[in-house]
C-alpha cells in the first residue's frame, strides 16, 4: 500500500511537473505577448497623439463643443482621451491574445465571446458616459432653477433627476451588454413603479395631512411669497 | 395740328404760349417789342406747335407794375403799336390757327386812369364810388398784404381827396368797387370792345379780391362769383366760344368755386401744383405732386385746369407750407436776391441749374399731366434770368433770337432796350438763341417742338382722365391717361440716379406698350409686375395698345 | 453652391423700393398690436418735427407675431393724418416690414436692421421698443440727433429713474462694463438705442449672429464692437423709465445680460485686458436722474433666496469662487438679517471670479451665470437695507465708489483670467 501511495504521488508529481513544463512556455509566450503588446500600445498611443496634435483635433473639439462635455465629465482632452483609449484597447487585445495562447480549456471560447462583446461594451460605455453627462447637466440645471425660484428642497429635486437618469443609463448599458436583461428590466420597472406607487399611497392615503400641508406650503405659500422682483434694468 | 371737334372747347386742347409783346420782337428800333414785331414771329410760334397765345397787358399804363396798372382799357400802349396793329396781329394769328388770349385786369386800375383821376377829384364826383374809399384805415382789419416786400398796408392815403383808398396790390393800383353796378357795366363794355375785335379769351387778373366785406378775408366772397356768373352769361350770349381764365392764387378747393357749375370760368390756374413739381424733383419724391392732385376737386366737364411751370411773376410759394417754402428757398433761391414777396423770381433753366434732363423732365410733366399747359416765352430754348433787375423784371428780358445785335430782338442801341439782355456765357444770347437751336435737331428747341407735336397728336393728354399707379419706388411718378380706348402710360424718374420700378399694370394685361417718341415696341404686359428701368430724370410715354 | 442669405426676397424688394435714406427707425415686434400704434405715432411725429428734410424709413422686424402686429404696422396703426395746409409732411416716410424668423430674437431683429442700414446707406439708425409705453417723439430725436448731427456711432439712452429702479444695471452691469471696456455708458443694456450706418456696416460683417449671447441681447455687443473699433460712443437723456406691465424674471434677465457680458469679455479679451482707466462719454441732456420716488421692494424673500442659494449651491460655488471668497460669502450668509452687509469689495471680487471661471469654463457657462443670481440677491438685499432711507446723493456716491472698486480690482481679474488651470 505504501508503494501504491508513493507511486501515485510520484505519478501525480510527474504529471504536475509535466503540466508545468507544458504550461510554462505558454506562460512565457503570454508574458512576452503582453509585454510586446504594452510596447506596441504605447507606441501607437504616441503616434496617434502626435498625429492628433498636428491635425489640431483639440481645437476642432473645442469649437464643436465636445471639449466642454469632456471637462464637465472630468475627462481629459479629446486627443488625450483617444490616445489613451487606443492604448488600452490595443493592450487589452494583446492581453486577450496572450491569454488565448495559454490554451486553458474553455478560456479560449470565453475570450472569443469577449471579443464579440466588445462593440456592445463600447456602446454601453458610451451610454454610461452620455448618461453621466446628462445627469450632471440636468440635475445641476434643476438645482439652479429650483434655488433661484425659491422652491423648498431643491436638492431633492436635483438628486431625483440625477437618480432617474442614472438608473435609466445603467439599465440601458446593462441591457446593451446583455447582462441579466430580464432581471434588469424587471428591477427597473419594479423600482420605478414602486416609487410611483409609494408616492401615490403616501400622498393619497397615509400622508393625506402631510401631503395637504406640503402642497399648501409649496403652492399657496409660493403664491403669497411670489413677490415683485425690483425692476433690474 | 389737331382741330377741336367741338370748337367751343378749343381751350381744352390748347397749348398756350405766354409772352409780353414788349419782350418779343421790336420792329421799329425803339428798343421795345411791339405788335408788328410779334406778328413777324408768328411763323416761329406756329412751327413750335403752340395753338394759343396769352398776351400780358399791352394797354396804356405808367408801367409801374409791368402793365398791370392800366390807364386806358380800350387802347394799346403807343410803345407797342396801335389798335390797328393789334387787329393785324390778331388776324395773322387766326390765319395760322393760333388763338389769342389777352389780359383783363378787372380788380384795379392805375391811379393814372381817368376813372380814378375823376374819383379822387372830389367826394361828390360821379365816379367817386367807382373805388373803395374810407376815412380811416381800420376797415377790413386783418386782411393779408399780397406784395409784402413793398406794401405796409392795404390802404393808401390820397392827399387829393384826403381819404384812404383800398388797394390789394401796389398802392398806385386802387381797387375798383364792384358793389357799384356802374363799375361792372364799364368793365363789360371793355370786354365787349376786345371781343368785338376778335380776341378769343380773357385772363381775368386777381379775381378773388373783387369784393370786400368786414370780418372776412376779403377773398373768394360769394358776391364775387355772382359778378363772374354775370360776365359769363353775357359772353356766352353775345360771344359763344370765347374763354375766361381765372387767376386765383388759392388752394384747389377754393379755386373750385370759380368754375361754378360750369357757369363761371372756363379755366383756372392750378397754382398749388406748380411749386410742388419743383419740390418733387428736388426731393426726388413724388409725394408733393400726388397729394396736391388727390386734393384737387373734380371740376365740370366743360372746364379745365391750366398748368404751368413758370410765368412772368415770381414762382409763388403762397400755397405751400412753411416747411416746404423754407426748403424751396434753400434749394432754389440760395441768394436772397432771388426771393421776392413769397416766391422765387427765376426762370426754369437756371432753377434746373441748366440741366437739360431736368428741364425736359419738367416739360414732359407739364405736357402730360391733366390740364392745359402754358409755356412761358423763352423756356423752350432755356433762357436764363437776371435776379438783380428789380421786381420780377429778371424773368422778362428780351427774347433771344440769334447771337447777333441785341440777340436779334431789336436794331436799337443796346442801351435803349427796355431791359438789358442776358449776356453771361452760360445763358447769354450768344449761347442760347432760337437760330442756333433751330440748326440742331437735338437742341432743346427741337426737342420741345417734337414733344408738343406728340402731345397734340393725342387728345388723351388734353381731355383724358388720370390714374396714378403709385409703385413702391417713391422716386417714380407713374400714371395712366385714358380717354375712351386711348391709353397712355407716363413714367417719370424724379431722381438723379437710375431707378428700377415695378408697375402694377394688371388692368392693362395683354396690352403692348409702344414708346411714343421712338415708336418702338416694349414687352407685352403680363401677369407679373411690369419692370422698367429709367436713367436719371428720364421719362417714358407709352401708348398702350391692345391688338 | 451659393450661401443662403438671411434676407428674404420680399424684404429685399422693399428695400429696393425705398432706395437710399438718411435715417432708419427700427421697430422690433412680437405680439405688440396693443401698443404699436402709439409707438408709430411718436416715431412719425418725431421724424416730421425734427428731420423734416431727411429721407426716412420706419422698419418693422417681426418675430412671427400671432396677433395683427404686422398688418397694423403696414396698413394702419398710428398713421397721423394731421393735415397742415393740405400736406402731411415734406417727403414720403416709408414703412417696410419683414418677418425674420419663427420665434422672437432681438439679435436676429437687429441683424435685419443693420443689413437694411448698410444696403440703404443710412447715416443714422435708432431702435425703439413698442413695449415702452411712454415713448415720445423727443426720445426718437434724442437717439438720432447725436448720431446724425454730432457724428457719434453708438448712443445709449439715459433715463430718469426712481431710486430703487434698475439696480442690476446700477450695481453690476454699469460698473463692470465701465471697468472692463473703459467707457462710462450707464445703460449698456437697453430697449432703445441709436447707431451709425458706419457701425451697422461693421457689425454686419461680424460672424456672431448665431451666438446665443448676441441673439438675446445684441445692444451691448454693438457698443463693445464700437468701442473696440475706436468709434465714438455716447449717451442721450430720454425720460422716465417705466417698469414693464408684466413681472420681471430676474433669472432670465441675468442669464441674458450677464451671460452676454461675459461672452463679450471672452470674445474681446485681446482689447480689454490691457486697458485700465475708464473715460466719460459724450452725454446729451442731463447725465441721468435719480428721484426719491419708489418704495423699497419687499426684502424678506430676497434674503431668504440669497441664504438658501448659498447653502444649496455650495458645490457649484466652490468650483467657481476662490476659497476665501467663498468662505466670506458663506460667513455673511449666516449673519443676522438685520445686520447683513455684503461689502463692495467682496461683491466685486465675486463678480470677477465668476468672469474668470466663465472664461475657464469650469462648468457649463449658462449654469455658471445662473449661479450668480442668489449672490446678486444678497448684494441687492444689502443695498436695500443700507439705502432704505438714503438720499439720492448718498446712493450716487456709493454707486461711484462701486465703480471705482471695479476699476481698482481689475488687475485681480486679469490675474485670474490669464492664470493656467
Amino acid at each position: 500500500m505504501k508503494e501504491v501511495i508513493i507511486q501515485g504521488l510520484s505519478q501525480a508529481y510527474s504529471n504536475l511537473v509535466h503540466m508545468f513544463a507544458e504550461f510554462l512556455p505558454r506562460l512565457l509566450v503570454m508574458l512576452v505577448i503582453v509585454i510586446v503588446g504594452l510596447l506596441v500600445a504605447y507606441v501607437l498611443k504616441m503616434i496617434l497623439r502626435a498625429v492628433l496634435h498636428v491635425t489640431r483635433l483639440d481645437r476642432l473639439s473645442e469649437e464643436a463643443g465636445a471639449s466642454r462635455f469632456l471637462r464637465m465629465a472630468a475627462l481629459p482632452s479629446m486627443t488625450e482621451l483617444l490616445s489613451r483609449s487606443l492604448f488600452w484597447v490595443t493592450w487589452l487585445g494583446f492581453i486577450l491574445i496572450g491569454i488565448s495562447v495559454l490554451g486553458v480549456a474553455g478560456l479560449q471560447e470565453q475570450i472569443s465571446r469577449l471579443f464579440l462583446l466588445l462593440p456592445a461594451i463600447f456602446i454601453a460605455i458610451l451610454i454610461l458616459f452620455v448618461g453621466l453627462v446628462t445627469a450632471n447637466f440636468l440635475s445641476r440645471a434643476a438645482l439652479l432653477a429650483a434655488v433661484n425660484a425659491g422652491y423648498t428642497s431643491p436638492k431633492l429635486l436635483s438628486w431625483s433627476i440625477r437618480f432617474v437618469i442614472w438608473a435609466l443609463a445603467v439599465s440601458m448599458a446593462l441591457e446593451q451588454v446583455g447582462v441579466a436583461r430580464q432581471t434588469v428590466l424587471a428591477a427597473f420597472s419594479i423600482v420605478f413603479g414602486a416609487v410611483m406607487l409609494g408616492l401615490a399611497i403616501a400622498f393619497g392615503l397615509g400622508g393625506r395631512e402631510l401631503a395637504r400641508e406640503f402642497l399648501e406650503r409649496n403652492l399657496r405659500d409660493k403664491k403669497k411669497e411670489k413677490y415683485e422682483e425690483p425692476q433690474p434694468l | 395740328m389737331l382741330l377741336s371737334q367741338d370748337e367751343n372747347l378749343w381751350y381744352k386742347d390748347a397749348v398756350i404760349y405766354q409772352l409780353h409783346v414788349r419782350t418779343f420782337c421790336d420792329s421799329n428800333g425803339d428798343g421795345v417789342g411791339d405788335f408788328r414785331g410779334l406778328t413777324s414771329k408768328l411763323d416761329y410760334l406756329q412751327e413750335l406747335g403752340i395753338n394759343a397765345i396769352w398776351l400780358l397787358p399791352f394797354f396804356p399804363s405808367p408801367l409801374r407794375d409791368d402793365g398791370y396798372d392800366i390807364a386806358d382799357y380800350t387802347s394799346v400802349h403807343p410803345a407797342y403799336g396801335s389798335v390797328q396793329d393789334f387787329k393785324d396781329f390778331l388776324a395773322a394769328a387766326h390765319n395760322r390757327r393760333i388763338r389769342v388770349i389777352t389780359e383783363m385786369v378787372v380788380n384795379h386800375t392805375s391811379d393814372q386812369h381817368p376813372w380814378f383821376q375823376e374819383a379822387r377829384s372830389s367826394r361828390e364826383n360821379a365816379k367817386r364810388n367807382w373805388y373803395v374809399w374810407s376815412d380811416t384805415d381800420s376797415r377790413y382789419q386783418g386782411v393779408r398784404i399780397i406784395f409784402l416786400d413793398t406794401e405796409m398796408s392795404n390802404w393808401a392815403w390820397d392827399p387829393v381827396s384826403k381819404s384812404y383808398y383800398w388797394h390789394r396790390f401796389f398802392s398806385h393800383q386802387p381797387d375798383l368797387n364792384y358793389d357799384n353796378p356802374a363799375v361792372r357795366e364799364a368793365i363789360w363794355e371793355v370786354m365787349k370792345f376786345w371781343l368785338d375785335i376778335g380776341v378769343d379769351g380773357f385772363r381775368l387778373d386777381a379775381v378773388p379780391y373783387l369784393i370786400e366785406r368786414d370780418g372776412t378775408s376779403c377773398e373768394n366772397l360769394p358776391e364775387t362769383h355772382e359778378i363772374i356768373r354775370d360776365f359769363r352769361r353775357r359772353i356766352d350770349a353775345a360771344f359763344p366760344g370765347k374763354m375766361l381764365l381765372a387767376e386765383a392764387n388759392q388752394r384747389p378747393a377754393d379755386v373750385r368755386a370759380y368754375f361754378g357749375n360750369g357757369d363761371e370760368f372756363h379755366m383756372a390756374f392750378h397754382f398749388p401744383l406748380m411749386p410742388r413739381m419743383f419740390l418733387a424733383v428736388k426731393l426726388e419724391d413724388r409725394k408733393p405732386i400726388i397729394e396736391i392732385l388727390e386734393q384737387t376737386p373734380q371740376i365740370p366737364d366743360t372746364c379745365q385746369w391750366c398748368i404751368f411751370l413758370r410765368n412772368h411773376d415770381e414762382l409763388t410759394l403762397e400755397t405751400v407750407t412753411d416747411i416746404e417754402r423754407d426748403y424751396m428757398y434753400d434749394e432754389y433761391a440760395t441768394d436772397k436776391a432771388m426771393r421776392i414777396n413769397l416766391g422765387i423770381r427765376r426762370r426754369l433753366a437756371p432753377m434746373m441749374e441748366n440741366d437739360r434732363r431736368r428741364v425736359e423732365l419738367l416739360t414732359g410733366l407739364l405736357l402730360s399731366m391733366p390740364g392745359t399747359p402754358i409755356i412761358y416765352y423763352g423756356d423752350e430754348i432755356g433762357m436764363g434770368d437776371n435776379v438783380y433787375l428789380g421786381d420780377r423784371n429778371g424773368v422778362r428780358t428780351p427774347m433771344q433770337w440769334n447771337g447777333g445785335w441785341n440777340a436779334g430782338f431789336s436794331s436799337a442801341d443796346p442801351e435803349r432796350l427796355y431791359s438789358p439782355l442776358i449776356s453771361n456765357p452760360l445763358y447769354g444770347y450768344q449761347a442760347i438763341n432760337v437760330d442756333s437751336q433751330r440748326r440742331s435737331a437735338h437742341s432743346l428747341l427741337s426737342w420741345t417742338k417734337s414733344v408738343i407735336q406728340t402731345r397734340n397728336a393725342f387728345r388723351v393728354f388734353s381731355r383724358g382722365s388720370i390714374e396714378f399707379l403709385n409703385p413702391s419706388n417713391h422716386r417714380v411718378l407713374a400714371y395712366v391717361r385714358r380717354l375712351g380706348e386711348e391709353k397712355v402710360l407716363v413714367v417719370n424718374n424724379l431722381s438723379s440716379a437710375a431707378q428700377a420700378v415695378e408697375l402694377n399694370l394688371q388692368t392693362y394685361k395683354k396690352h403692348i406698350p409702344i414708346e411714343m417718341f421712338g415708336r418702338n415696341l416694349f414687352p407685352r404686359i403680363g401677369d407679373l409686375p411690369y419692370l422698367l428701368t429709367l436713367g436719371p430724370y428720364q421719362f417714358y410715354w407709352f401708348r398702350l395698345r391692345r391688338i | 453652391m451659393a450661401e443662403e442669405s438671411f434676407l428674404a426676397d420680399d424684404f429685399l424688394r422693399q428695400l429696393m423700393s425705398v432706395g437710399e435714406v438718411d435715417l432708419i427707425v427700427g421697430v422690433p415686434t412680437y405680439n405688440n398690436a396693443s401698443t404699436l400704434g402709439q409707438t408709430l405715432l411718436s416715431v412719425e411725429e418725431s421724424l416730421r418735427q425734427n428731420f423734416v428734410r431727411e429721407r426716412t424709413v420706419i422698419l418693422n422686424v417681426d418675430g412671427a407675431s400671432a396677433d395683427e402686429t404686422r398688418q397694423l404696422f403696414l396698413h394702419g396703426g398710428g398713421r397721423s393724418d394731421t393735415v397742415r395746409n393740405g400736406l402731411t409732411s415734406l417727403r414720403t416716410t416709408h414703412r417696410i416690414s419683414c418677418e425674420y424668423g419663427k420665434a422672437p430674437s432681438q439679435g436676429l431683429a437687429l441683424h435685419n436692421i443693420v443689413a437694411a442700414a448698410d444696403l440703404l446707406r443710412a447715416k443714422a439708425c435708432a431702435v425703439v421698443s413698442p413695449a415702452t409705453t411712454n415713448l415720445t417723439p423727443s426720445w426718437v430725436a434724442n437717439l438720432l440727433r447725436p448720431v446724425y448731427r454730432e457724428g457719434l456711432d453708438f448712443v445709449a439712452p439715459l433715463y430718469a429713474r426712481s431710486r430703487f429702479q434698475g439696480l442690476l444695471a446700477r450695481d453690476l452691469l454699469y460698473p463692470v462694463s465701465r471697468a472692463i471696456f473703459g467707457q462710462r455708458i450707464r445703460e449698456i443694456y437697453c430697449e432703445e438705442w441709436g447707431f451709425s450706418g458706419r457701425l451697422a456696416s461693421q457689425c454686419l460683417e461680424k460672424d456672431v449672429w448665431r451666438e446665443e449671447a448676441v441673439r438675446a441681447r445684441p445692444e451691448a455687443w454693438m457698443a463693445v464692437t464700437a468701442i473696440g473699433a475706436g468709434l465714438k460712443c455716447g449717451q442721450s437723456f430720454l425720460g422716465p423709465k417705466i417698469a414693464p406691465p408684466t413681472g420681471t424674471d430676474i433669472v432670465e434677465i441675468i442669464r441674458q445680460t450677464v451671460g452676454n457680458f461675459f461672452w463679450c469679455m471672452e470674445t474681446n479679451q485681446a482689447q480689454w485686458l490691457s486697458w485700465s482707466d475708464s473715460q466719460p462719454v459724450a452725454t446729451f441732456g442731463p447725465d441721468h436722474e435719480l428721484s426719491l420716488d419708489g418704495i423699497p421692494p419687499s426684502q424678506e424673500k430676497i434674503f431668504e433666496l440669497f441664504r438658501s442659494g448659498v447653502g444649496e449651491l455650495e458645490p457649484i460655488l466652490a468650483s467657481i469662487l476662490a476659497q476665501d471668497t467663498h468662505a466670506q460669502i458663506k460667513a455673511i450668509a449666516l449673519s443676522d438679517r438685520s445686520k447683513f452687509h455684503f461689502p463692495l469689495e467682496l461683491w466685486v471680487k465675486t463678480v470677477y471670479e465668476f468672469a474668470a471661471s466663465y472664461h475657464h469654463t469650469v462648468l457649463n457657462r449658462d449654469h455658471l451665470v445662473q449661479a450668480l443670481v442668489p449672490l446678486y440677491r444678497g448684494r441687492l438685499f444689502s443695498f436695500l437695507l443700507e439705502h432704505a432711507d438714503s438720499a439720492t446723493e448718498v446712493m450716487e456716491t456709493q454707486s461711484e465708489a462701486l465703480c471705482q472698486e471695479f476699476e481698482r480690482q481689475k488687475p485681480y481679474l486679469v490675474e485670474r483670467w490669464t492664470a493656467k488651470r
